[in-house]
């Protein structure tokens, strides 16, 4: 058969197009255009004058650049790794469950994930509020010492951490569920056969064919957290 | 089918009605960030304003977030010709808001259409809308911040003097002789503080240093000479009564107000404009009986921080005002300025001179308690970095929490203080 190749370049230039054009109108110019500002000294609306590298030198020279570095680090060091194994725990347990239970299990852990980050803050602000949160009440009773969570500079970092992996921990364990579901039963089935225990089983079969999901979730995860914003923010 | 034609002829005329009536009448867009007690009063002035002008001006209000998101969609809003035709503004922001030039001036002629001039206003309030001999806003209130308390609990405390105010208000001894007596006699926190919000303590702690004749800037210098010990002093004192276990710690600002309405605090430093929550929970017969009075003087002589809210006319970018709504953008401004005194309710000062002029101003309470400070009241520094949700502010702010809930030396916030001050 003849194939015009002109014409089914043209075809498929016509296809990718408005993907490119969207592509560039919202990622690529914006992200040249932010490039070019950084090298100007332009006000938050409005141009600026050309100032070189100066905005860099100053990033890196100012005194709160290293302790920013730094609580990133640490925010990431607080979340990616336990996140990732806190779901995958968790996925391992509701793959033992079934049917309606299994449902029922999955959505009260997926169900933080949906909630916009504002109502995350409120919900956990009633809850750890010093004065009036609902968990001090608790401590009050248990008989510990009240705890500023939010508003101390040694419990901020673990508590936003704890609530973010909390918030974000649903779509990981959907991830981790799905890959659990490819693994293939029979695997499972000769082990049994071979008298292998839980512990083996897992480590001899679940870890290593999970890990590509395993190292997926963990990029995913290091990603986003080094990307928040909002939590710090709020909190 | 006749049923039609008539329904026809009367979408019709209405059509016609309400376009002819929305042509005579001029909408004016108003944005504020009065979402206290005071936004309730201000609502009310809105209404009174609607129907005193009904068919000729119209009102439509929005009431957005107080602060930094207040500030960032007016400026960003100006900028592509979006802004309101009317807003709130703080004195303190003006200078910044001239340098970003997204404020339009209030002209002479503006103010004689007003009928509102220079000698209706107290000088420093005049002042604080002036910027190089020209008004950038037309100034509404003052609002300082006062020290509420607790009669009950403070007679309780024998802390009540025969005045009905509390004990030991002119020195730091005496100040925290009384917080003590609450203290002693069962008052959890004898001193409901917003200790978890920098910002909010700015304004106590600029007051502290005010009563020491401390300055933020000297010429251009931040905390020039001995204003780091003033800063220090200040920072020391509070610090002090957390250690002591005198003031409330990490509590937020609506925590501290919970705090202070359900008498778990006998006391607290707050805005004049927590006033109409206090009147408004007394009437519903919910709360104690309580008064305001000045600050304490902890240092050398009386001082408190205060700024004013102003109306100011946004300078839309690419968008010319027709002469009718500056008209009526102006008749707003007016109106409300001369009938201030229903603001006075929300515990404000008006600027407006013939309002607090007035013998219904001057019998107003708890404001004839407290307006003694009037006299005493220090305003920001007068430049672009000042103001609520300023650099100065943001830089300040970071280091108070921390200081206040005795986490961070004085010493050391100062010296921090000093160099972000240094970096802006």
């Amino acid at each position: 058969m003849l194939r015009n190749r002109r014409s089914e370049m043209m075809f498929a230039l016509a296809l990718v197009a408005p993907f490119v054009v969207i592509y560039g109108l919202v990622f690529i110019y914006p992200t040249i255009k932010l490039f070019m500002i950084s090298l100007t000294d332009a006000p938050l609306i409005g141009e600026g004058s050309y100032v070189g590298l100066a905005n860099y030198t100053r990033l890196v020279s100012d005194r709160r650049f290293e302790t920013a570095l730094w609580n990133t680090g640490y925010f990431v060091l607080l979340t990616v790794i336990p996140g990732t194994f806190v779901a995958y725990a968790i996925a391992l347990g509701v793959n033992r469950l079934s049917g309606r239970m299994q449902a029922a299990i999955l959505a009260l852990f997926f169900l933080p994930y949906i909630l916009p980050v504002s109502v995350v803050y409120l919900i956990w602000d009633w809850t750890l509020n010093f004065q009036f949160g609902i968990a001090m009440y608790v401590f009050d009773l248990l008989g510990i010492q009240r705890i500023p969570v939010f508003k101390s500079t040694l419990w901020f970092m673990p508590a936003v951490g704890l609530i973010t992996i909390w918030w974000t921990a649903g779509f990981s364990i959907l991830l981790f569920l799905a890959g659990l579901r490819a693994i293939p039963r029979e695997i499972y089935e000769a082990a049994a056969l071979d008298n292998a225990g839980r512990w083996a089983t897992f480590s001899r079969i679940t870890w290593p064919l999970m890990w590509p999901v395993t190292a997926l979730v963990l990029t995913i995860q290091l990603i986003s957290q080094l990307k928040i914003f909002d939590q710090v923010y709020l909190f | 089918m006749a049923n039609w034609y008539r329904l026809t002829k009367a979408l019709v005329l209405a059509t016609g009605l309400m376009t002819s009536a929305a042509h005579a009448e001029e909408t004016v867009v108003w944005w504020d960030f009065l979402a206290g007690g005071d936004g309730v009063r201000m609502k009310q002035l809105i209404s009174d304003f609607n129907a005193a002008h009904q068919g000729e001006i119209k009102i439509d209000a929005t009431t957005l977030e107080w602060g930094t998101p207040f500030y960032s969609k007016v400026q960003t809003s100006a900028a592509v010709g979006e802004a309101p035709d009317v807003m709130t503004y703080h004195a303190s922001r003006i200078p910044l808001a001239v340098k970003q030039g997204i404020l339009q001036e209030i002209t002479p002629e503006d103010w004689s259409t007003m009928g509102l001039g220079k000698e209706d206003y107290a000088a420093a309030t005049w002042d604080a809308v002036t910027v190089d001999g020209k008004q950038y806003a037309v100034p509404l209130d003052t609002h300082p911040i006062v020290l509420y308390y607790n009669k009950d609990l403070l007679a309780k405390a024998g802390a009540l003097g025969d005045d009905g105010k509390p004990k030991g208000m002119d020195s730091r001894e005496g100040f925290e002789a009384t917080l003590q007596a609450l203290k002693d006699s069962g008052v959890k926190y004898p001193l409901g503080s917003v200790t978890a919000d920098g910002n909010f303590m700015f304004r106590t702690i600029y007051s502290l240093m005010g009563q020491q004749d401390g300055e933020l800037m000297t010429g251009d210098e931040f905390l020039a000479g001995d204003n780091a010990e003033k800063l220090q002093n200040a920072l020391s004192v509070l610090q002090d009564w957390t250690k002591k276990g005198l003031q409330s710690t990490y509590s937020d600002y609506p925590a501290t107000v919970a705090l202070f309405t359900s008498g778990e605090a006998a006391m607290m430093i707050n805005g004049v404009w927590e006033v109409p929550t206090m009147t408004d929970l007394q009437k519903e017969g919910k709360l104690f009986e309580w008064g305001a009075v000045e600050l304490p003087v902890i240092f050398d002589h009386p001082s408190t921080y205060a700024d004013s809210h102003t109306f100011a006319i946004p300078a839309n970018n690419g968008k010319e005002m027709s002469p009718e709504k500056r008209a009526a953008v102006l008749e707003v401004i007016s109106w409300i300025s001369k009938n201030s005194l229903l603001w006075a309710t929300a515990g404000h000062i008006p600027a407006y001179g013939p309002v607090t002029a007035s013998a219904e101003y001057e019998a107003m309470e708890p404001n004839a308690t407290y307006s003694s400070l009037t006299s005493n009241m220090i305003f920001d520094p007068k430049t672009p970095l000042a103001g609520i949700a300023g650099p100065i502010f943001d830089v300040m702010s970071t280091y108070f929490v921390p200081t206040l809930n005795g986490e961070m030396d004085p010493a050391e916030a100062v010296e921090e203080i000093k160099l972000g001050l240094e970096d802006l």
